[in-house]
């Protein structure tokens, strides 16, 4: 049985290696174009990694993971705004962006303190590690302040689905109404590039790639740990029995918020990361069909495995970049999609990576493991 | 929180003048127990007594509407369950409550981290102090050939003996056990009462039970609930011949 | 003042309309269909098809969605919703992925797109559905503008939930739906098949859809996605107004629908709506059973 385990560990670290190598070997067959839709995938695998964490492991289904996917993205996108061209040729001492020029009142002071209402909000977004900063925590905060109003009051999994949906709809509203702040439905663009010690990050250089796929990389892995320790397998118990976790003294409501909270700062993270491919934030990224596929992607992966999950978000896409040549293949490559998560939900609670734990196991056992285990959630890691 | 000293005698347990109301029935009306340090007690009555019900509400499962709990010298009452557990009560309900998805040596793992924080959690691994416990502990249940088992696909007696192992880890100073033994077979039920004497004088006990010959190997004092209130407390011999209890349990023949 | 409590009032009748169908199923089955919004779309297609293909108008086109959207609904609960009772989160899931296909059916017109054959008044394309003319002139009372057709809507809700009402509480097969929403398995005990009245019941709030659906085609354009956004709206209404109450449904639709159009006459459409779904996520947390429920499934 020892060597059943071994046996799963170390088919686990051969599919970890694999995607890691096959990550970072992309350039090597890709054009720039090809690239730049590849780093966005890899940050909707990300995006999985998030789910599958609050999910698949904490148990919290976030219907609207995407309001921290857009924080995220639009404090990133302040900063890189007044950083580009035609924010700095204002001709006033501080940069402007361009819709606030557009939507000033006539006779307004040129300059970013007092432009418009609120758009001394702006002000600190000068500089750019600042907006990087707020990218990560904004997000983490709101989601800390919310979870713990929510957990604490033991809101019931179906309930806080509703709750989560309900709250991305509210500040997407918010962020279209205050268009002299966010430019409204029109988001974000016209963005400068971040630039590090001098360098530019344009989306379609090679160095963008890395960056995008090397904090995929430490995310995955760091998640990884994070589920491996301790306080992870803690979690898993609050997800199969929170009574008994509370019996023997743990706070569920904390194991919860932190890790919801974790998931959430990893959002707001691949936000940044995806403004930085994209060149835009904007509040489609707060719909909620997007905060919906991203369940869909984890699901259809493998919601209780945090690899099971990046691959089904970036196959899922990738697969359909590749056919939307065509409109109707597009569309029908959607219909496809539907129809396998319907199918997981009803028969395939593990996804496809837990199918292929299964299929494994089959072998395994035949070959005469004797007391080949069926994999419960925790181990849910092995193989793929 | 209140921490004033109950009547300064620091009895392990004290149940004070404890009640519930759920909107006019009273499921458990104005409850006074003292259990002392290192006591077994033996909690008695009829289904719908109030047995499980009352240890609902010294554990914190349930909101009480009168009275106080007392651990020790802590005011326990109406504080959330994990923080009852943190202060040191233990429980083992009717139904194994255990972690079904998680192996059996998982489950122990859980119970045995000794340390409730989420933070000092992020850690690969058990300490070898806690280690050394539950290698114990897995010895005194038996269980070391199914630690690599889905705990769900335990056996029902096994299933008891990891609720029961996980608790002994805990190492609650006080224990409530609703009943231990249901479902049990002779030889399981004979394992059992092994364990649960072993505890005895290091744990304060409060045994929920109805199998009568595993109550006589456990008991020294019995106490009996009745329609949520205290009918009767005393040694076996007493409760036995008590006229009240006998009552009570019209129609059964007295206790066998 | 009267205009904008008339504007409440039929923001709040199609409230009720798509919630009334909701409400039904989510009290009686604990089922969180999201696919509600796209059986109010295929009602509409229904109507769209119904004066293409068989030159009837609004009104004939009712009863039609009714069956339609009732039979697809039908499908749906034997296929799917069947194996996943007493699982809502998995329901909702399911059924959202139901919401997918059935939108990207009508986009691909049934796969005969790939064929290259197109039917009229499929494809993704918008579609529009004439109102009778008799509809289509507003008359004054005194000072008051009265719009005939969103007057039609508010009579035809109120109709429909007198009628669902009915139903539910005068006739036998209502008792059944109501045993069923207190415990199902003492309504099973009773000798109530409980299957067979479950996939009723589904197949009725359907139906509801899909009647809601020709109404909304009569002053919406008529999209494949027109349901996407329907269906948040009408199941927070749910959630609020608490599981299997139908007084519930009416209650929260009318408060949520009147609050939106206070709000909206105050600051902007936009920011009402945001402030209700505040305000739901508030009552969600403070009563997550809802408003008027009693203990159900």
């Amino acid at each position: 049985m020892t060597a059943t385990l071994n046996h799963r560990r170390l088919l686990e670290i051969a599919a970890y290696g694999l995607f890691i190598v096959v990550v970072l070997a992309m350039p090597a067959f890709m054009d720039a174009f090809w690239l730049n839709r590849i780093g966005k995938y890899l940050v909707y695998g990300m995006l999985g990694i998030a789910i599958s964490l609050s999910w698949g492991y904490a148990g919290i289904l976030n219907l609207g993971q995407g309001l921290f996917f857009g924080l995220g993205a639009y404090m990133v996108a302040m900063s890189l705004k007044l950083q580009s061209y035609t924010s700095l040729q204002q001709g006033s001492d501080t940069p402007v962006p361009d819709f606030m020029l557009w939507n000033a009142e006539p006779g307004a002071v040129t300059d970013l303190c007092c432009i418009s209402q609120a758009s001394f909000l702006w002000i600190p977004f000068q500089a750019q590690w600042f907006g990087l900063v707020m990218a990560v925590i904004i997000p983490t905060v709101v989601a800390y302040l919310v979870g713990s109003a929510i957990f604490r009051l033991r809101i019931s999994g179906v309930y806080v689905a509703i709750i989560t949906l309900a709250l991305v709809l509210l500040v997407r509203l918010l962020i279209i109404d205050a268009q002299p702040l966010t430019n409204g439905f029109n988001g974000l663009t016209d963005l400068g590039w971040l630039t590090i010690n001098g360098f530019e990050f344009d989306p379609y250089l090679v160095e963008t790639y890395y960056l995008i796929a090397g904090s995929l990389i430490v995310v995955l892995l760091a998640a990884r740990w994070l589920v491996a320790t301790r306080a992870g397998l803690i979690l898993q118990s609050t997800r199969d029995d929170a009574n008994r976790a509370r019996y023997l003294g743990y706070s569920v409501a904390a194991y919860q918020v932190f890790f919801f909270t974790v998931s959430a700062g990893i959002a707001g993270f691949a936000g940044l990361l995806y403004v930085l491919s994209a060149e835009f934030a904007s509040p489609t990224f707060m719909d909620l069909a997007f905060s919906i596929s991203m369940v869909v992607w984890a699901a259809v992966g493998g919601r209780s495995s945090l690899l099971g999950a990046c691959i089904g978000a970036i196959l899922i896409n990738t697969i359909e970049a590749t056919v939307s040549e065509s409109e109707m293949l597009k569309e029908a490559w959607k219909a496809i999609i539907g129809l396998l998560f319907v199918l997981v939900v009803l028969f395939l609670p593990r996804g496809l990576a837990g199918l292929s734990q299964d299929i494994v196991g089959f072998f395994e056992s035949r070959r005469g493991g004797k007391t080949a285990a069926k994999p419960g959630i925790a181990a849910s890691e092995a193989g793929e | 929180m209140d921490t004033t000293p109950n009547q300064g005698r620091g009895a392990a347990l004290t149940v004070d003048a404890l009640g519930v109301d759920f909107g006019g029935f009273k499921a458990v009306d104005g409850f006074t127990m003292i259990v002392n340090d290192g006591e077994l007690r033996v909690l008695l009555g009829a289904n719908g007594a109030g047995k499980t019900t009352l240890m609902d509400l010294i554990s914190g499962r349930t909101r009480s509407t009168s009275g106080s709990v007392y651990l020790y010298d802590k005011n326990i009452t109406n504080w959330e369950e994990h923080q009852i557990a943190r202060a040191g009560v233990g429980r083992k309900f009717q139904i194994p409550s255990i972690f079904r998805e998680l192996t059996v040596a998982q489950n122990f793992e859980v119970a045995g981290t000794g340390e409730p924080s989420v933070l000092k959690n992020l850690r690969l691994g058990l300490s070898a102090g806690a280690k050394a416990r539950i290698e114990e502990v897995i010895e005194l249940t038996g269980l070391e050939d199914v630690l690599g088992k889905r705990a769900g696909d335990l056996s029902h007696g096994q299933m008891q003996w990891l609720e029961l192992g996980m608790l002994i880890i805990q190492d609650a100073r006080v224990i409530l056990l609703d009943e231990p033994t249901a479902g049990m077979t002779q030889a399981e039920t004979l394992k059992t009462s092994q364990i649960i004497n072993r505890l005895k004088g290091k744990h304060t006990i409060l045994v929920v039970e109805h199998d009568m010959a595993f109550v006589r190997e456990i008991a020294s004092k019995i106490t009996v609930m009745h329609l949520g209130k205290l009918l009767a407390e005393g040694p076996m011999s007493e409760i036995e011949t008590n006229p009240a209890v006998k009552e009570a349990y019209l129609g059964s023949g007295g206790i066998h | 003042m009267a205009d904008v409590i008339f504007i409440g009032l039929s923001l709040a009748s199609i409230l009720l309309l798509i919630g009334l169908g909701l409400t039904i199923t989510y009290g009686a089955m604990g089922v969180i269909n999201m696919a509600h919004g796209e059986l109010v779309m295929v009602g509409a297609y229904t109507a769209v098809m119904a004066g293409i293909y068989l030159g009837v108008n609004l009104l004939v086109a009712l009863p039609l969605a009714f069956i339609v959207a009732g039979g697809l609904g039908l499908l749906i609960e034997r296929l799917v919703i069947r194996h996943l009772y007493g699982r809502m989160l998995d329901t909702l899931l399911a059924t959202w992925g139901i919401a997918i296909l059935l939108q990207q059916m009508i986009r691909l017109e049934f796969g005969l797109s790939f064929f290259d054959i197109h039917i009229e008044g499929l494809g993704p394309g918008l579609q529009n559905l004439a109102i009778p003319a008799f509809l289509n002139q507003a008359w004054m009372i005194g000072d008051f503008t009265v719009q005939p057709y969103r007057s039609f809507i508010i009579l035809l809700t109120i109709a429909l939930t007198v009628v669902t009402w009915f139903l539910l509480y005068r006739t036998s097969l209502g008792i059944q739906v109501r045993a069923i929403m207190r415990n199902p398995q003492m309504a099973a005990a009773c000798g109530i098949d409980v299957k067979r009245v479950s996939a009723y019941t589904f197949a009725y709030g359907s139906g509801l859809a899909g009647v809601a659906g020709v109404m909304m085609a009569g002053f919406k354009t008529v999209a494949p996605d027109m349901g996407s956004s329907l269906v948040v709206d009408g199941f927070l209404v749910v959630v609020v107004g608490g599981v299997g109450s139908l007084l519930g449904t009416v209650a929260a639709s009318g408060f949520l629908g009147q609050v939106n159009g206070l709000f909206a006459t105050w600051t902007n459409d936009i920011l009402a709506r945001a402030i209700v779904f505040g305000l739901v996520i508030l009552i969600i947390m403070w009563r997550p059973q809802g408003l008027f429920s009693f203990k159900g499934r």
